[in-house]
């Protein structure tokens, strides 16, 4: 066990290596010996960066490589690497708290009153039809270049994921153990917080991690259409000076950024869904 | 329709002076349907009076557990009277003396063994220290001490079942219904299951509606058994099983008399069964 989890380490630190060696001196080194047909153009350093000018561009966005010391660099840039992640992160945070508390409500609703179900259901097909991204320039329009329509944004495409898993689980709580907590003297509003809502979690929950990314997805989009500040402005900024590094650090950080979403999910996950088989603490 | 088992004494029916708890009457249901209605159960009528432990018993698909259902005010009935201490049942209206027993796992898995177990309890609001202490209890007389804090998916179906047994229980229903409450167990199980079940009637003397198709747990457990017929469920036979109390759930099945009544009533029972199987 102990030789598999090393090697598989091993592997993988390898793997990572050689790819930063190859993106860093491949393209230079092929060019030089093997003939041109070999060699597709667009892995060319200017579009596709290499490492070491990422590194650079991390540490001037960064305000790491201002000669004038990082604070005045801070203040003198409002879109600095640092402000543009708080500020996407922020927005991609209410964005998903509030699609995401509007999905499981309705969800809920919907879920329990087959009445209200049948009466919404060509609504939502319709809604749902239309491609969030095709509404960015409308809400942007309503709502601003501020933050408040990244956050409507990433709302709308986080409450249709969260919604129809809400709605899914909602309707598939086992019908007997509804019955038997009403049997033991559960109201409707008892057995909706103690059997259906718990039961629906599970659903719900496999909704979160995608939600999570759909919200980076729907903030950025927000931003590259028409944004102040933001990782996704941050992006659109350096291709209209061609820079191609300083995309990449933007796209690093937004990577590191919904690595580290992903893992609060699962965690918090694991813990409210302790109950499930899968969650075995010891197995 | 009525005949009684020969050569054995009345040892354990209720007195005909007890209040009759459980009244059905000229009890009928039938499923609409495109081919034509189905006719479920067909005119049964049986009273079920204060402690007695009735087994309603037949074969598969004979209305059994269609009968226990509208007693429980779960289903609609298509004729006839169901009355709980003379009041008539309603459906969808929950009587707090009745208790009811699944025969499906419908423990709540992301309840511990304890909160499932107070889970009456705790909607009803009763206090924590002695919502606590019945927790305790129930969990010490359904051996499952030491799984307090477990969740359902680590035990066996067999202990799922006390916990749903329990659940129903501390509520301290008088009139408990149970819908084939150990039907999905193994064998020895199940006679584990009718070992704290015995245990815990004759000292508590619930009425009891016992749904089953086991002709064994059914003389084990009861002290009255009806017999349905096979489709549509109909009143066969009426009697009382007539073994002495406490029972043991084990070697009570070793004895003549049980082997007797046990063939007995097989010869009933297996009409029934061949006549569904034939269908």
């Amino acid at each position: 066990m102990k030789n598999d989890r090393a090697s598989i380490l091993f592997w993988q630190l390898a793997i990572f290596a050689t790819a930063l060696a190859i993106w860093e001196w491949g393209f230079p080194l092929s060019k030089a010996y093997l003939p041109r047909a070999l060699v597709p153009s667009i892995l060319d350093p200017y579009f596709i960066s290499k490492p070491t000018s990422i590194w650079t561009s991390f540490l001037k966005l960064g305000c790491f490589a201002d000669k004038a010391g990082f604070l005045s660099c801070f203040n003198e840039n409002s879109n600095n690497l640092w402000i543009a992640t708080v500020v996407t992160i922020k927005n991609m945070w209410w964005g998903f708290l509030w699609g995401t508390s509007l999905g499981v409500v309705a969800g809920l609703v919907l879920g329990r009153s087959q009445y209200l179900a049948k009466i919404f259901e060509p609504y939502v097909v319709a809604v749902n039809s239309i491609p969030r991204i095709a509404l960015v320039p409308l809400i942007i329009l309503m709502f601003g270049l501020g933050d408040m329509s990244k956050v409507v944004t990433a709302a709308i495409v986080v409450f249709f994921v969260v919604f129809f898993n809400t709605f899914e689980g909602t309707r598939s709580v086992d019908r007997d153990q509804i019955a038997a907590a009403r049997l033991l003297g559960a109201s409707e509003l008892t057995v909706l917080r103690t059997v259906v809502i718990p039961s629906a979690m599970a659903w719900v929950f496999a909704s979160l991690t995608p939600a999570v990314s759909f919200a980076l997805i729907g903030v950025i989009v927000g931003e590259f259409i028409g944004a102040e500040r933001g990782l996704g402005k941050l992006i659109i900024e350096a291709e209209a000076r061609a820079n191609a590094s300083e995309m990449m650090v933007a796209i690093f950080v937004m990577m590191i950024v919904g690595i580290i979403l992903a893992w609060v999910v699962r965690r918090v996950q694991a813990y409210l869904l302790r109950w499930q088989p899968q969650y075995d603490q010891h197995a | 329709m009525m005949s009684t088992p020969p050569a054995h004494a009345r040892a354990d029916s209720a007195s005909s002076a007890s209040p009759v708890r459980i009244q059905v009457t000229g009890l009928d249901k039938v499923y609409p349907s495109p081919t034509g209605d189905v006719v479920a159960v067909e005119k049964v009528s049986f009273d079920v009076r204060q402690g007695e432990f009735v087994a309603l018993l037949g074969p598969s698909g004979c209305g059994k557990s269609t009968i226990l259902n509208m007693v429980a005010g779960l289903l609609a009935r298509t004729g006839g009277d169901i009355r709980i201490d003379s009041d008539e049942v309603v459906l969808g209206t929950i009587n707090r003396k009745v208790g009811y027993v699944f025969q499906r796992d419908t423990v709540f898995p992301w309840r511990t063994v304890e909160a499932n177990i107070g889970y009456g309890l705790e909607i009803a609001r009763v206090a924590k220290t002695e919502r606590e202490r019945k927790v305790r209890e129930a969990i010490e007389k359904a051996g499952l001490a030491g799984f307090n804090k477990s969740f359902p998916r680590m035990l066996s179906g067999g202990m799922r079942q006390r916990v749903a047994l329990m659940r129903t229980l501390i509520m301290e229903p008088e009139i408990l219904l149970m819908d084939e409450p150990f039907g999905a167990l193994d064998t020895h199980t199940k006679l584990e299951m009718h070992k704290t079940l015995l245990e815990i009637w004759e000292r508590e003397r619930q009425t009891v509606l016992f749904v089953t198709h086991d002709l064994g747990e059914a003389l084990t457990l009861a002290s009255r058994i009806i017999l349905l017929s096979a489709r549509p469920g109909r009143l066969k036979e009426d009697f009382e099983v007539p073994f002495p109390r406490p029972r043991d759930a084990v070697s009570l099945r070793e004895t003549r008399e049980f082997g007797e009544l046990y063939t007995h009533i097989w010869h009933s029972l297996g009409e029934e069964f061949r006549r569904t199987k034939a269908e």
